[in-house]
């Protein structure tokens, strides 16, 4: 019997929870992706050490299908790992974690193959690659080399699983519809009419004047915050800019030239709170 | 002599970095160790040399010291620095000097190879740890032997030890430089890119009939340690996609190569056949299932609705949207002399930009477009053009085969080059976000190459002389007769290029003297200021030289507008030469009378003018 969906999660919890990592939760409003949660953005700046794990719900307005594309969906989970620094060893760790979950790794093909990730609205890059099983992308590596565009002090590992996709391989599924959530319950029945409300609002309801009013106020909110000193707080308005960003850019309402505006935007803002956190971090430190 | 294996063990490095790595290793060798290697290992997960019949010491090196002339002063301490006595310095060209003896090989190799190691030059590299090095990926392990010694390397853990291929070797101990290859091809290793790639294409020829218009066998070749051509098959369904769509999903996406209909070759590093196999073909299937579910939502749609929905997509800010576009395309395409099909193409042409599968494989606008058109049962004619629009989209790529599809093509760049540098977009250095350049050697090329009838009058001035710097690159004549060319008043971009070769062509002597002509008369007027000059006024012709210039121009523009090639004009214009060869000898043209001297300069900037318009602006060819 292959595991289901919610063992394969608590198989990859147990396995980066014995390696030593803090197990966080997903975070309370919506990311684009688990690098987004401060548990990873705001940790791996500065001098300390960390090393996280967590479920990550990624919430992507544009990528919705209405349900209708057992591709595509405006939200998927990743299972996010950080481990700052890098040890040398992190490509046999990982490997391992394939190994936990059910993977036979000599039956099957596994590859990286180059794909670096840029994060424009966090001014963040990193090298890496996407790790293929019988060439099917399941996880997303990257070494961070920047993030808020400053450089990182220890590089960070941060490995991706695409969550969907590991099970899709698991359980030896072609759709992820069909993947055994829990006995007798399948992904459709947790997710499929989340994904048609969702798309219709994304993309038919979600009204672009007030999106846009919501970010120039949580713009403005973010730079009252960052006056008064409270990066963390500052950084969820940085959130919701990003996610108030992406609604619009769903709903087609911005030109490539508004949405490189919007993006600048956002990475201002990012960069501010990137600079604050290092400084009150050192302050409570000291 | 000594042997020496340098092996750089690093994670999974990409194909551009073994490259580039394996290319640079010779060189750093060179200076390193004073010798090339040879042989030269790259894959994914080492760069490795292997160098031969190395000297066991390093030379004797003599360094020089002060001069000769300053010995008693500088001799002491120089010697003294260096371990000798005064009396052991020699002189040499001048100067006194000390030879420092050569070290044993084995001495100096650690810190030769830390420089090799750190002295790429990678195009990207990263940082991995508190060591600093950089390099594309992290390295972690160097195996350095020389001969059958190890060989500490302080960038990383140093020693005879290698790794062999992932999960089903580990690391293995090198006994010496000489068995390197060998004991990686026990551990399951190629490391020779060479017998990779010859792997690789004997696997593919085996199945037959594959194709790799993408060109992702270079990189595949350093996606494996030990490649494995697999066939794999995908549900005949997807063969109603556009092929270029299934293509493109096998081979940006998955690496594959086609092998026609619905089979597929793809290379594997390992694993059971069958496995793999299975999870390629699923990968595939849903790869092809998201792309058929965005086909037939477009197709349901139609071409003529996607058309509709163009308004409501940016061009460029402040550009309008790409239905403004699609009308201005329109009037380009009267403009340029297109017919029906190609203005029915025009109307077509951007309506793939509304259609989901343009989103998801940008690559292929135009394709799409073109299918869609031919789904809803528009002409081949009007199909073929709207493929063709954005051609030639690479430097010496195909032109448009269709008039219809010069006549787009050739409105596409106009448009796109006219609107970029009207919102001030103009291609700097070497940013060129909007492919500038490229849209105008492009035009040129149409022009060209193409024989399309391009007015100049349709590009705007800045973009006139933008997309005629690139026609000055593409002929193949000194750049100052393309020069001159363009300050004729040619009607057409393909008329400048003429013109230009016809210049180029002329023999030196014909050519001596219509610059003489040309460039005595543009002197003259040009010192005298070059003033507003009243009409030439024939009464006012006095001697008989300057009559016969006149009569000499008149014939010139009559000749010239009758010729319909450019040989006669230029034959025209050398009948200029003699009359005015005698008019410079015999007519004073700085009369004392005012009026003298004004008709005599205006008859001289006629001269040139006649001659600038019809072959352009002499003087810029030097003589």
């Amino acid at each position: 019997m292959a595991p289901t969906y919610q063992e394969t999660i608590a198989a990859l919890q147990s396995y980066w929870a014995d390696y030593g990592c803090v197990v966080v939760q997903p975070y309370h409003t919506e990311v684009g992706a688990g690098t987004f949660n401060p548990a990873t953005f705001l940790r791996c700046l500065g001098p300390k050490p960390w090393k996280t794990a967590y479920v990550e719900p990624s919430i992507r307005p544009s990528d919705g299908r209405y349900g209708e594309n057992p591709f595509r969906f405006q939200q998927f989970l990743q299972y996010q790992v950080v481990l700052k620094p890098a040890p040398a060893d992190v490509l046999d760790l990982y490997f391992a974690s394939l190994e936990h979950v059910g993977i036979d790794l000599l039956r099957h093909d596994v590859r990286l193959v180059e794909d670096n990730w840029e994060g424009p609205t966090l001014g963040a890059w990193g090298l890496g690659w996407e790790v293929w099983l019988d060439g099917m992308e399941v996880t997303q590596w990257t070494y961070f080399q920047q993030l808020g565009g400053m450089d990182v002090e220890l590089v960070p590992a941060e490995i991706t699983y695409g969550l969907d996709r590991l099970a899709m391989h698991v359980q030896g599924k072609r759709s992820v519809l069909d993947l055994e959530w829990a006995p007798g319950v399948t992904w459709a029945d947790v997710y499929l009419e989340n994904e048609r409300e969702w798309s219709t609002y994304n993309f038919e309801v979600a009204p672009v004047d007030v999106l846009m009013a919501r970010f120039a106020e949580h713009e403005e909110e973010c730079r009252t915050l960052l006056d008064r000193r409270l990066p963390l707080p500052a950084y969820d308005m940085v959130l919701k800019c990003s996610h108030a960003f992406n609604l619009l850019d769903a709903r087609g309402a911005l030109s490539t030239t508004e949405r490189a505006a919007y993006i600048a935007r956002v990475r201002d803002l990012a960069r501010s709170v990137a600079q604050l956190y290092l400084e009150v971090d050192a302050e409570v430190a000291a | 002599m000594p042997k020496l294996l340098l092996e750089i063990g690093c994670e999974e490095l990409p194909a551009w970095a073994c490259e580039e790595g394996s290319a640079q290793l010779p060189e750093l060798c060179e200076r390193q160790l004073r010798r090339r290697p040879a042989e030269v290992y790259a894959g994914p997960r080492r760069l490795a040399v292997v160098v031969d019949e190395l000297e066991e010491r390093t030379p004797d090196e003599w360094v020089k010291g002060p001069p000769e002339a300053l010995a008693e002063r500088a001799a002491e301490g120089f010697a003294r620095r260096h371990g000798v006595a005064v009396s052991e310095l020699e002189p040499r060209d001048g100067f006194l000097g000390v030879t420092v003896p050569g070290k044993p090989l084995a001495e100096v190799l650690p810190e030769r190879l830390e420089q090799i190691v750190r002295g790429f030059a990678f195009s990207r590299t990263m940082r991995w740890d508190e060591r600093g090095l950089r390099f594309p990926r992290p390295v972690r392990w160097i195996c350095a032997l020389l001969d059958s010694e190890p060989v500490e390397v302080p960038v990383a853990p140093s020693g005879r030890v290698s790794y062999g291929r992932r999960f089903t070797h580990r690391a293995v101990e090198v006994p010496s430089a000489g068995t390197y290859a060998e004991t990686l091809r026990e551990a399951g290793v190629e490391p020779d890119r060479t017998a990779r790639f010859r792997r690789i294409t004997e696997g593919l020829d085996a199945l037959g009939g594959w194709s790799d218009a993408a060109g992702v066998l270079d990189e595949v070749v350093h996606l494996a340690e030990s490649p494995v051509v697999l066939e794999g098959r995908f549900d005949e369904r997807f063969l109603q996609l556009p092929e270029r769509v299934v293509v493109t999903t096998m081979q940006s996406h998955q690496r594959y190569f086609p092998l026609g209909g619905n089979r597929f070759a793809f290379v594997a590093d390992g694993g059971d056949p069958d496995v793999v196999r299975a999870g390629n073909e699923a990968v595939l299937e849903s790869r092809l299932e998201d792309a058929s579910f965005t086909f037939e939502r477009d197709v349901r749609k139609g071409i003529d609705r996607l058309a509709e929905e163009l308004r409501a997509i940016t061009f460029f800010a402040d550009a309008g949207s790409f239905a403004d576009k699609t009308e201005r395309l329109v009037r380009l395409v009267d403009r340029l002399g297109g017919g029906d099909a190609s203005r029915e193409a025009a109307r077509l042409a951007k309506a793939d930009q509304a259609s989901e599968l343009v989103r998801e494989f940008p690559d292929l606008e135009g394709a799409i477009g073109a299918e869609y058109a031919r789904l809803a049962g528009y002409p081949e004619a009007v199909c073929a053009a709207i493929e063709e629009q954005y051609l030639p989209d690479a430097g010496g790529g195909p032109l448009p085969e269709t008039e219809a599809g010069k006549v787009l093509a050739a409105a596409d760049k106009i448009d796109t080059l006219t609107v970029s540098f009207g919102l001030g977009y103009k291609p700097t250095g070497s940013r060129d976000p909007f492919g500038l350049r490229r849209a105008a050697i492009g035009l040129a090329r149409l022009a060209v190459e193409g024989g399309l009838r391009i007015p100049r009058k349709l590009l705007e001035p800045e973009v006139r002389d933008f997309v005629e710097e690139r026609l000055e690159g593409l002929l193949d004549v000194p750049v100052e007769h393309a020069r001159a060319a363009r300050a004729s008043n040619a009607a057409e971009l393909r008329e400048v290029a003429e013109l230009a070769r016809v210049l180029a062509a002329l023999p030196d002597e014909r050519l001596d003297r219509l610059h003489t002509v040309f460039t005595r008369a543009h002197r003259i007027v040009a010192k005298a200021g070059d003033q507003a000059l009243p009409e030439v006024r024939p009464e006012l012709l006095q001697d008989e030289a300057e009559v016969d210039v006149a009569r000499a121009l008149a014939g010139f523009e009559a000749s010239a507008a009758a010729a319909g090639e450019l040989d006669a004009v230029v034959a025209a214009a050398e009948e200029l030469a003699q009359p005015l060869e005698r008019f410079f000898e015999e007519v004073l043209v700085m009369a004392e009378d005012r009026e003298l001297r004004r008709n005599r300069l205006r008859l001289l900037a006629d001269v040139r003018d006649a001659i600038a318009s019809r072959l352009g602006d002499l003087s810029q060819i030097p003589r």
